[in-house]
């Protein structure tokens, strides 16, 4: 976040907020592991003080997996040093934060191939073929007289 | 007009009015009625030492009676310093004497007066039960009884859910605590409760008659 | 009734991906205060809603709660909010004016009639038509026209719901809001001065995504984003709780950012999201701000004695009444008093 962010100012406040939220981001991962389901965590549902996102976005660290996503508007997947925690930022075309997440599942369902997507790439692809191919003949026609 | 703006503005304004014209009425008729000083001799003329003494004996129980009444003691100071802890040194009230007195005082942090309000209103209620179950003390209570202390615990009871935010919601919570204490203003001067004034007083004036009454031996 | 094409449709054919509306649900769902485990359903619904007719009218008003809406973060809701919602009619981002703009919002009407959402910023005055016209039509007028066919209206802003500021004391154009009005239609009020950008979103995201509108409180205000006070969700709860107050602007306790219900926050008893959803992108609000909140999303915040005036400080009349009040009360006191005596004296002298 920037503006607020980036004005040094030691800030004291605190909710409390946060232990509570790890401490619920630990139960969500043991689940992850019992049962396989997933947990979403809306940040912007709680009351969190200045500086307590970004102590949240340090205690949880940086993991291996850093993933951007350009579909209206960027957003930054990463994976967090807890792996199987993911920190989700979306943002509009303006680079406007429209929403931000903690996912505690193996891989964001986001990320993967959508069928419907898959499907209108197979159609995509096969009209570029169905055109490669006629242009081919074309040439070969071409190529005979 | 929403109860709360009442509750801030006409009601509080009324309660001020009745219990500025009660209290004055009572505590005037109560100094004219002074009887006129007694023409006998007097057994010793130290009405401020006699006045204060008594003021002091009348704070503690007679030694004779103190383990009979250990509870109505112990209990009836503590609620007492329980209720003027609260009115008194929680943050949120310190506007209400600001706007009334125009200075204020540090605060007590509301956890703190959160446990003394709850105190204070389970030993209130403890003398209540005890007041209705007592077969001397109920025979002895007058309506006035029953109504003062209502009339006191409602008070810290609307306080404590407004702070707590049940019930009701925190507008009308706040409004319903403020009209408890309109009630209490209202109540003031035509019942027991007029003893915050009259308590000292009268027992000042006792102490100094009988210092004054009999004769040296 | 035309047939309106599906959201689902209408973001395909403007080539959203999957991916992209998955992203985009995500951000509704969070519109709608929804947890965020009902993004499938959200999506399932969003896919086969159809596209509402929205006529927004702007009466007594100041722009600001279009503006608000305009500025809003949501995944550019211009673009897509309002490229799924079918906006027929709002007079200030119409191109067309006058006559013409009418006869867009007559035809919307028409062809739409029983299902149109009717959105309304600003106060109605019932002083004299003739204080706010559109196209030489006034404003009442104009409302019980357009609202005869309508699904539902929601009224934005807390002058739409309330009559907010025009409506403030001793308001000279008889100012109220649409629940004054319109009686016969279900009325969802999204107060605010301006209402949360997210708010006026997120009720018509909920109405488009499940075809009608969220639960509201006694106000008529959509529980998701009026169900709790600032108070309950504000960050400096816990020095209200610790008793930890500024006691001025530029005190200690204001720069240590201590709670502001001394100076006058209306937090405790004002229903609105600024404490979560926050303003300018989540950036900040008011009090983040240092300055107490107004209560501008409540019933006649302008006119709750002042906005700097703590909540828990009484109109008491002042020394000068209670003082009259103990004069008046003192004359009654020595009146009885010696009414009781001359008593005792005439009983005295019967008795000898």
């Amino acid at each position: 976040m920037s503006g607020l962010g980036d004005i040094a100012v030691a800030v004291e406040i605190t909710t409390g907020n946060v232990t509570p939220l790890l401490h619920e981001v630990r139960h969500a991962l043991q689940r992850l592991l019992d049962t396989g389901e997933p947990t979403v965590i809306d940040l912007h549902s709680l009351p969190l003080a200045p500086g307590e996102l970004a102590a949240l976005e340090n205690e949880l660290g940086e993991g291996e997996v850093s993933a951007t996503l350009n579909a209206l508007g960027p957003s930054l997947l990463r994976e967090t040093a807890v792996p199987g925690v993911w920190f989700v930022t979306h943002r509009n075309a303006n680079e406007e934060i429209t929403g931000q997440y903690l996912e505690i599942v193996k891989i964001p369902a986001i990320l993967e191939a959508q069928e419907v997507d898959i499907r209108l790439g197979i159609a995509a692809l096969s009209e570029n073929l169905e055109q490669t191919k006629a242009q081919d003949h074309r040439d070969t026609q071409d190529g005979s007289t | 007009m929403t109860l709360l703006d009442f509750a801030r503005g006409p009601a509080m304004q009324w309660a001020f009015v009745i219990f500025g014209i009660g209290v004055a009425w009572r505590l005037v008729g109560m100094f004219l009625l002074l009887r006129d000083r007694a023409k006998a001799r007097a057994r010793r003329d130290a009405p401020v030492s006699d006045g204060t003494r008594a003021i002091i004996m009348r704070s503690v129980p007679p030694k004779e009676l103190e383990h009979h009444i250990v509870f109505q003691h112990v209990s009836g100071y503590a609620w007492h310093i329980g209720f003027f802890v609260t009115i008194l040194f929680f943050g949120p009230h310190m506007p209400f004497w600001k706007s009334i007195l125009g200075f204020g005082w540090p605060t007590l942090p509301s956890e703190v007066i959160t446990v003394v309000g709850a105190i204070t209103i389970a030993v209130l209620i403890a003398l209540l039960v005890r007041r209705l179950s007592h077969p001397v003390l109920r025979v002895i209570s007058t309506a006035d009884d029953y109504i003062s202390v209502i009339v006191t615990i409602l008070p810290l009871l609307t306080g404590l859910i407004s702070y707590a935010n049940i019930g009701f919601d925190k507008e009308t919570n706040l409004a319903l605590h403020l009209l408890s204490i309109v009630l209490v203003l209202v109540w003031f001067p035509f019942g027991k409760l007029m003893h915050l004034f009259l308590a000292f007083p009268t027992r000042y004036k006792a102490g100094a008659d009988y210092g004054r009454k009999g004769v040296a031996a | 009734m035309a047939r309106l094409e599906t959201v689902g449709e209408a973001l395909a054919r403007q080539g959203v991906s999957r991916r992209a509306f998955l992203k985009f649900c995500a951000a509704t769902t969070s519109l709608m205060a929804l947890p965020p485990s009902m993004i499938p359903r959200v999506a399932a619904a969003l896919e086969a809603a159809r596209r509402p007719s929205v006529i927004w009218l702007s009466f007594q008003e100041c722009t600001g709660c279009t503006e608000s809406l305009t500025r809003s973060d949501s995944p550019t809701v211009e673009g897509l909010i309002f490229d799924v919602i079918s906006l027929d009619y709002h007079h200030t981002l119409l191109a067309a004016a006058g006559e013409a703009a009418e006869l867009d919002r007559k035809q919307a009407m028409e062809e739409n009639w029983g299902n149109y959402l009717v959105v309304v910023d600003g106060s109605i005055p019932l002083g004299n038509p003739g204080y706010s016209t559109i196209a030489g039509i006034s404003n009442v007028d104009m409302l019980q026209e357009t609202v005869e066919g309508a699904a539902a209206v929601v009224a934005v802003g807390t002058c739409a719901a309330f009559g907010g500021i025009p409506h403030a004391d001793p308001n000279p154009t008889g100012a109220v809001g649409v629940g004054e009005i319109v009686k016969d239609k279900p009325i969802i009020n999204v107060s605010g001065c301006p209402p949360i950008p997210v708010a006026i979103t997120g009720v018509l995201a909920q109405y488009l995504t499940f075809g009608q509108l969220p639960e509201m409180d006694e106000l008529g205000r959509p529980k998701a984003f009026f169900g709790q006070s600032i108070h309950d969700r504000c960050y400096r709860r816990p020095f209200y709780d610790n008793g930890q107050f500024a006691e001025s602007f530029d005190d200690e306790g204001a720069r240590a950012g201590w709670c502001l219900f001394k100076l006058g926050c209306k937090g405790p008893i004002t229903y609105n999201a600024c404490a979560t959803v926050k303003w300018n992108s989540g950036t900040s609000f008011p009090i983040e701000a240092g300055h107490p909140c107004l209560g501008c999303a409540e019933p006649n915040f302008w006119d709750k004695g002042g906005f700097y005036q703590p909540l828990s400080e009484v109109e008491w009349g002042g020394w000068t009444q209670l003082g009259t009040a103990a004069a008046a009360g003192a004359a009654i006191g020595a009146a009885s008093a010696l009414a009781a005596r001359s008593k005792q004296k005439k009983a005295r002298e019967e008795e000898a």
